[in-house]
């Protein structure tokens, strides 16, 4: 049997880890009356969200309806799905509604999936609970407005060691020690996919660690990665990789775009990252994960023998990067308020309204009723012009 | 003297029969505005700085009366991010209904709207359906090509055209009277030649000169240089010659620090690459075309951008 399956715990105590959570959640579900706020729990992966409402609903006697984000996606399929049940609760019991993967919801917005939810999560009839890896992007927020968040996090390394030695001795099984930490790290956190791996270790199969480059950090790794002997070596550094999309694309464009390069190599370098750039923005914006796995083969293309790429974190100098940060916010709240008397847009101002104002204020011709941070940048910028 | 305001702002004709040059567009609003409670949807396209935004505003003043600022709802799509903020922006505004009073309807001018995907556009279609009972959308976009089918056949479109040197220049004559300032026409053909024929970027121009001294040639030389499309002009100059790293902290500023959008900064880019006069033209607005697209598609602009740059360079090679 699968240890995933054999360990999955039977009731809310037999779960590892995520006290607090585990708290405010069955409080949620204990005093839940007509009316209270559905929930929304959020976390990576693996840590028991599914498994939290699945038992909580044992636990408190409700009949667990769960769903799908895929079920949600327009405004129609949501409404048939729930009207009935929020409607007429006698006739199903006890029910209590389970949506997985809310942050999943997609497709272009005028289906109004988002909506509809949003709508019915207002007014609860039945307890609703909600699911979701991630709670940033806007929809989520809209979400979040009319629900109860409950972060869940990745357990920490010291907790995953206890839990998986425990399973061990009940199953009579031992991992070496080097096998068992790099597991614990690669597992990020995430029960059920450490029980697989913990199965497959126990069970005879020896991943090679002679040669594995997965406990390489970021630097190392693009250090390696063009300093490799052949184009093989590059491709299973790039593999070994295991860090977030976005991140794995920044670190080559940040190291690629600071090193000195010829110009022909380095705009074939960035065409291979626009490339990529263009993959990972068609991944999310349709939430089609499994195009992930080309990632790797595009960027495999920046190898070039005899190339001097050094891995760089930033990619501007000090100096822009902080005035973007503190000039460019005041700028912002100054052309905000302008562009809008001016009736054009924040980016036409500033093209053709801000460097004339700024040479009239400066020729002390025109004076204009400012706050203090926008006279602040105005005085600055005033001293940046000819 | 010291002006408390812009010039561009000052001289903004508050009635429709005081817009310049576009007298068969004027004519035809003026028959529309006979029975205003039938008034479609109004679609304006031209270039920039022609009249269209400053003929949605009048509209409005005649229209809505002095209280016009209440009733009217400004959008700019490139400032707005996405669709569903332009969404909610509109229903909050269509609710309060004001109603009772004697306006025929509300008014939301959406400027910029070929900025929209066509995603956007799309839902949009549905946004405007909602509101008419209570609303008119005056749209304004510079090209109308980049509008769709069903949002054009709901508006009734008009197309500004360039003003004409003469009226440009006549019009600043005008305000250099008014300002009392020193000017010859010289400077003021100057100031045409600059602008191509954009008033609100001429006027501007007008005032930066005027701050200086007397509105001749060599000092509207001079200011004409202030305006953030010469950086644009220069990054251009820094990536043909190879100088990408240069070049990109400059654009970086520009888009980061000053706030041009990416897309304002592509248009400039190729208004640019004509204006340079150069044997590589096809190559390089191919490359701007194909990093246009990569930028819709992408996740980051920078490495979109950053890349056109480098491809840029590689072209004189």
């Amino acid at each position: 049997m699968m240890w995933s399956e054999k360990y999955r715990p039977k009731n809310l105590l037999e779960m590892v880890g995520n006290e607090e959570a585990k708290e405010s959640f069955v409080k949620w579900l204990g005093k839940w009356i007509k009316g209270t706020k559905p929930l929304l729990l959020v976390g990576p992966p693996g840590i028991g969200k599914t498994t939290m409402a699945v038992l909580g609903t044992k636990q408190f006697g409700y009949d667990l309806i769960s769903m799908n984000a895929s079920d949600v996606r327009s405004k129609q399929k949501i409404q048939e799905i729930l009207n009935p049940i929020l409607g007429n609760s006698s006739v199903l019991g006890k029910p209590m509604i389970f949506i997985d993967e809310v942050d999943g919801i997609h497709g272009r917005s005028d289906f109004g999936g988002v909506e509809a939810l949003v709508d019915i999560l207002k007014e609860p009839t039945i307890p609703i609970i909600l699911a979701a890896n991630s709670d940033v992007s806007g929809k989520m927020k809209n979400i979040k407005k009319v629900a109860t968040t409950v972060k869940l996090r990745p357990l920490p390394p010291r907790l995953m060691r206890l839990y998986i030695e425990e399973i061990l001795k009940r199953e009579g099984a031992s991992i070496k020690i080097g096998n068992m930490i790099k597991m614990i790290i690669d597992s990020r956190g995430d029960i059920r996919s450490i029980l697989n791996s913990a199965q497959a270790l126990a069970g005879g199969f020896e991943p090679q660690l002679d040669k594995s480059y997965e406990t390489h950090n970021i630097e190392e790794s693009v250090n390696l990665f063009f300093n490799a002997k052949s184009p093989e070596e590059a491709q299973a550094i790039l593999y070994s990789m295991r860090i977030d999309p976005r991140e794995k694309i920044n670190a080559f464009y940040s190291s690629i775009i600071t090193s000195t390069l010829p110009v022909n190599i380095l705009k074939d370098m960035l065409d291979v990252l626009s490339e990529a750039d263009m993959l990972y923005g068609k991944i999310i914006r349709k939430q089609e994960w499994r195009l992930l796995r080309y990632l790797d083969g595009i960027l495999s293309k920046l190898y070039h023998q005899g190339t001097t790429i050094k891995y760089s974190k930033f990619n501007l100098p000090w100096p822009t990067l902080n005035r973007i940060r503190w000039d460019g916010m005041a700028i912002k709240g100054l052309t905000r308020n302008l562009a809008k008397q001016m009736h054009v847009s924040r980016s036409t101002f500033s093209t053709f309204y801000l460097p004339y104002l700024l040479c009239c204020m400066k020729n002390k011709s025109l004076e204009m009723d400012l706050n203090e941070t926008d006279s602040e940048i105005i005085q600055k910028e005033m001293a940046l012009i000819k | 003297m010291t002006e408390s305001s812009m010039w561009v702002e000052k001289y903004r004709p508050t009635k429709i029969s005081s817009i310049i040059n576009q007298k068969e567009i004027v004519g035809s609003l003026r028959s529309l505005l006979k029975n205003t409670s039938e008034m479609p949807h109004l679609l304006f396209s031209g270039s920039a700085g022609v009249g269209k935004t400053t003929t949605a505003l009048c509209l409005a003043r005649e229209i809505l009366g002095d209280s016009w600022r209440e009733y009217t709802l400004e959008l700019n799509a490139s400032d707005e991010r996405g669709i569903n903020m332009v969404r909610e922006r509109v229903k909050k505004f269509a609710r309060f209904s004001g109603l009772d009073t004697n306006i025929p309807f509300k008014l939301i001018i959406l400027d910029e709207a070929d900025e929209m995907t066509s995603d956007a556009q799309t839902a949009l279609r549905r946004i405007i359906e909602d509101t008419a009972r209570h609303c008119r959308f005056i749209m304004i976009a510079n090209n109308i090509s980049k509008i769709i089918e069903p949002l054009q056949s709901r508006c009734a479109v008009f197309k500004f055209t360039r003003i004409s040197e003469e009226d440009i220049v006549s019009h600043l004559e005008e305000i250099c009277k008014k300002e009392k300032i020193k000017y010859n026409v010289e400077g003021l053909k100057t100031l045409y030649q600059y602008s191509e024929g954009d008033m609100r970027h001429t006027i501007n121009m007008l005032q930066a000169t005027a701050s200086v001294g007397i509105v001749n040639e060599d000092n509207v030389k001079s200011s004409a240089g202030l305006a953030k499309t010469s950086d644009v002009s220069s990054i251009l100059k820094l990536a043909l010659g190879g100088k990408i790293s240069e070049a990109r902290n400059k654009m970086i500023e520009l888009i980061k620090v000053y706030g041009m959008s990416e897309s304002d900064f592509l248009k400039y880019l190729n208004e640019e690459c004509y204006r340079i006069k150069t044997v590589h033209l096809s190559e390089m607005l191919k490359a701007i075309a194909k990093y246009d697209y990569r930028l819709i598609i992408g996740a980051n602009p920078e490495i979109q951008l950053s890349a056109l740059l480098a491809e840029l360079g590689n072209i004189e090679k």
